[in-house]
């Protein structure tokens, strides 16, 4: 049965905001129900418009997806996590001193510029309403980031830092577990 | 039936719908409209976000196939979606009853 331009105009935006599988299935979907409205009322415009109407607001439905989408999880995961990494590299931090670190200020301003990025993507990927695939692309971001930033500190504090105390083991090792954990989830994040 | 009024059934509903049968995300909103008589009729796309939901949950599980030159995904329940299923009718039964007997219109008080 031939489409109408309503419906291929729907499902077009439906495409551009979620994964090719959820846009395909949903694609059934709403043609199935401008099938059923056709048969009912022989009308096509009528029947692309109470289609439309009955199948729900694109926002909707891509606020619903997103809603239960991995990369939100794993952001409100980081976020949840993030305070406790602060205490625990704060402590780390103000036990060794790290303020005498030989650091140049540029690269303390470099890291402390990367980690509020981090922390606004994850903040904008639990926020996302509207795309799919602009959530997956800054918690991919995101988490790339915090990767780099974990390995980071870590690498200076055991080159840069004095003898190392069990704070800074401490902190060192919740990194090596956000990595780890960010490594398992990455795949479930980056999937279409 | 606004949707609102469904929170914290909806998963029990869609599940219902699948005890029978495989089906698909169109027919899944069509089968829960004509066992309502019409009361409950979800716009068509809200229902396959909850059906992603309960996949995830491994309540269901969702094949592809080719329907009328299309591909359309189809839905099973699972062995824990049968068991979910089962939690969700008695756990509705026990509240129902609760909620009858609460709001069971009570006799006028005998004035003296």
């Amino acid at each position: 049965m031939a489409g109408h331009p309503l419906i291929t105009a729907q499902l077009d935006v439906l495409a551009a905001r979620l994964p090719a599988p959820a846009a395909e299935e949903l694609a059934d979907g709403l043609r199935e129900t401008y099938e059923h409205r056709l048969g009912e009322c022989g009308d096509p415009d009528r029947a692309a418009r109470t289609a439309i109407a009955d199948f729900g607001d694109a926002d909707v439905i891509t606020a619903a997806f997103l809603r239960q989408s991995p990369q939100r999880r794993v952001a409100l995961t980081l976020l949840a996590g993030g305070p406790v990494m602060a205490v625990l590299w704060g402590t780390a931090l103000l036990t060794a001193h790290a303020p005498a670190w030989p650091v140049p200020l540029a690269g303390r301003l470099l890291f402390g510029g990367a980690l509020a990025a981090t922390v606004a993507l994850l903040l904008m990927t639990v926020r996302e309403r509207h795309s799919y695939r602009r959530s997956r692309a800054m918690t991919a971001g995101a988490l790339a980031s915090l990767i780099a930033l974990d390995v980071l500190m870590s690498v200076t504090a055991a080159v840069a830092g004095p003898v190392p105390a069990w704070p800074a083991v401490l902190a060192v090792t919740a990194s090596t577990l956000r990595v780890l954990l960010v490594l398992r989830v990455l795949p479930a994040v980056l999937a279409r | 039936m606004r949707a609102e009024a469904l929170k914290g059934h909806l998963d029990g509903l869609l599940l219902a719908t699948l005890e029978d049968g495989p089906l698909h995300g169109y027919a899944v909103k069509e089968a829960l409209r004509e066992v309502t008589g019409g009361r409950i009729d979800l716009p068509t796309g809200t229902v396959y976000p909850a059906l992603h939901r309960l996949e995830g949950a491994g309540l269901i599980s969702g094949a592809w196939g080719v329907a009328n030159g299309r591909r359309r995904r189809t839905y099973r329940l699972t062995e824990a979606g049968h068991a979910a299923l089962s939690g969700e009718r008695a756990g509705w039964q026990e509240f129902a009853t609760a909620v009858t007997f609460a709001l069971k219109a009570r006799p006028w008080p005998a004035t003296p």
